[in-house]
């Protein structure tokens, strides 16, 4: 039996180690925290999930809360005009199937008790290099899944995969109850992207939390701009204030179904902001051993486009594959490239769709995302690219490609 | 959509057969071991054939764990990092080889307990 190490308990980390065992690894987990730290702590993120990727959960029994949490229908886009009206206002539903959120602070403080019960080695510890160290020759594998924390140093950047130096914008993040569908869809549960130019976007993802069903206001500020506004982190009641505050002003028809939404609990609150970055995914120990960066760790976007969690589950699936092949081989340094190339095969169009999209949209982004409002056709194939982003260099990565299909719809 | 992979799937699904008796059944409580770096751990039984078999790290922790000693006091007498230390003391405890002594976290819902450690603690000569 195969002796893995993962330290990390987020969603490719738990992916990955509850995947395993269900092949009979000897997996040993190393979380910095306890489930019972996890639910009692903040939010940590928004991570909407699509069809591929909870396709990939329900394959290994890890969809624990399809009976509960909002099936979320379609995306929308809205962009705000001039005169404050919308000038664009358009939605349509995934043809893979409905998206899903869980509050991470639900998913991996069950995921972890999950893996626990099933027999796996659960270590509770914020790892170091130092242990590392210690700890690499222990294990014929050593996975780093903990994206924040000194750990991420032993990748390296790779400067020909990271254009941006900076955050490309500040985010801040609130879980309520009590948001009301919007008035030209009642009773629905959708994602909408509101974009104001020049100032930032808001993303209200339908999700599922502590306390049940809510919705989740990501609020992403160029920096410098009017939504760049929680850099003194505010108490969370404050922030939530504030949110609403630039909703009424900014985003008006977001404003009218939000204005009596309150905090779903005391630490529902979330601000932040970091360079998007691509690492190169070997990390070599002081000690002469190699460690292997997972998800994150090794390719970070920017959330704009609700692709980390989708990105996590694909990693550590795509990393599963690579792992089972290797059957009794060593894990050395040229099996680490090899999987992480494999999983870049599918991130790099992530990566290049979510970068693009940090920047004022070009012309022929601009004449998509208009078409979309007349041309049913034209929304779902951009909506149905969240779900499966490879899909966009055939047709918006490129203007001439962007022509071409334009001219065929 | 994968309807063929509903919910109920994980109901049925059998457990691997290769995972280790042990890790099924004692040996790990349910509730994880707290290794506190106060947490103390002891031997109850020394076994001299499973020191002949453990790594040179964990033959070291399980001779110095006779007499018991907390994880601090291994990190620090050994010169292993924290991290590692809890790992092998979390491997050894699944063995049965290691005693974790319950901590007053242990103990977070029982009102009778936490009171007696605190009668103790104000006891405590300062």
């Amino acid at each position: 039996m195969r002796k893995i190490l993962i330290v990390g308990s987020g969603q490719s980390g738990l992916q990955l180690a509850l995947s395993l065992q269900e092949h009979g690894y000897d997996v040993t987990v190393m979380s910095a925290r306890t489930p019972d730290e996890i639910r009692a702590g903040w939010v940590t993120s928004t991570q909407c999930m699509f069809a591929d990727a909870l396709a990939i959960e329900r394959k290994h029994g890890l969809n624990l809360w399809d009976d509960v949490a909002p099936r979320v229908a379609g995306q929308g886009f809205s962009m705000a005009g001039p005169d404050g009206q919308r000038a664009l206002n358009w939605i349509a539903s995934w043809d893979g199937g409905p998206a899903q959120s869980i509050d991470q602070r639900v998913k991996m403080a069950a995921w972890l008790e999950l893996f626990e019960e099933r027999g796996g080695n659960v270590v509770i510890h914020g790892v170091t290099t130092a242990d590392l160290n210690g700890l690499a020759r222990l294990y014929e594998l050593v996975i780093v899944a903990a994206g924040k924390g000194e750990l991420v140093q032993l990748f390296d950047r790779d400067p020909s995969r990271s254009p941006y130096t900076k955050p490309q914008r500040r985010l801040s993040v609130s879980y309520v109850h009590g948001q009301e569908s919007r008035p030209e869809r009642p009773g629905t549960t959708d994602v909408w992207m509101n974009i104001i130019p020049g100032v930032g976007e808001l993303i209200n993802i339908p999700g599922y939390t502590l306390s049940g069903p809510c919705d989740i206001f990501y609020v992403s500020g160029i920096p410098g701009g009017p939504f760049d506004a929680f850099a003194d982190r505010p108490p969370a009641e404050e922030q939530l204030r504030r949110h609403l505050e630039l909703f009424r002003q900014y985003i008006p028809w977001e404003y009218e179904r939000a204005k009596n939404a309150e905090l779903t609990d005391g630490k529902a609150v979330l601000v932040g902001g970091y360079p998007p970055v691509v690492r190169r995914p070997v990390g070599e120990l002081p000690s002469g051993g190699f460690v292997l960066g997972m998800a994150d760790v090794v390719v970070a976007n920017d959330p704009i486009t609700g692709q980390g969690a989708n990105n996590a589950a694909k990693c550590a699936e795509s990393y599963l594959g690579s792992i089972l092949e290797n059957g009794d081989r060593p894990f050395d340094r040229e099996w680490m490239q090899g999987a992480f190339d494999r999983y870049w095969e599918h991130a790099q169009w992530v990566t290049m769709f979510t970068n693009a999209m940090l920047q004022p949209p070009p012309p022929h982004v601009q004449q998509i995302l208009g078409a979309a409002q007349t041309n049913p056709a034209v929304a779902k194939r951009f909506v149905n690219g969240f779900n499966n982003p490879t899909d966009f260099q055939h047709w918006l990565l490129d203007p001439a490609k962007t022509e071409e299909y334009l001219a065929s719809v | 959509m994968s309807q063929d992979t509903g919910p109920d799937e994980r109901a049925v699904k059998p457990r691997s057969k290769r995972i280790r008796p042990y890790t099924l059944t004692g040996g790990r409580t349910r509730a994880r071991h707290q290794l506190l770096v106060e947490t103390l751990i002891s031997v109850p039984q020394y076994d001299p054939a499973l020191a002949e078999k453990l790594m040179p790290e964990s033959r070291a922790l399980y001779e110095r764990a006779r007499s018991q000693v907390s994880i601090a006091e291994l990190s620090s007498l050994l010169t292993i990092p924290l991290g590692v230390v809890r790992v092998l003391v979390s491997d050894l405890a699944a063995q049965g080889a290691v005693f974790i002594h319950p901590t007053a976290h242990a103990y977070s819902h029982d009102r009778n307990m936490l009171e007696r450690i605190l009668n103790g603690l104000k006891q405590l000569p300062v």
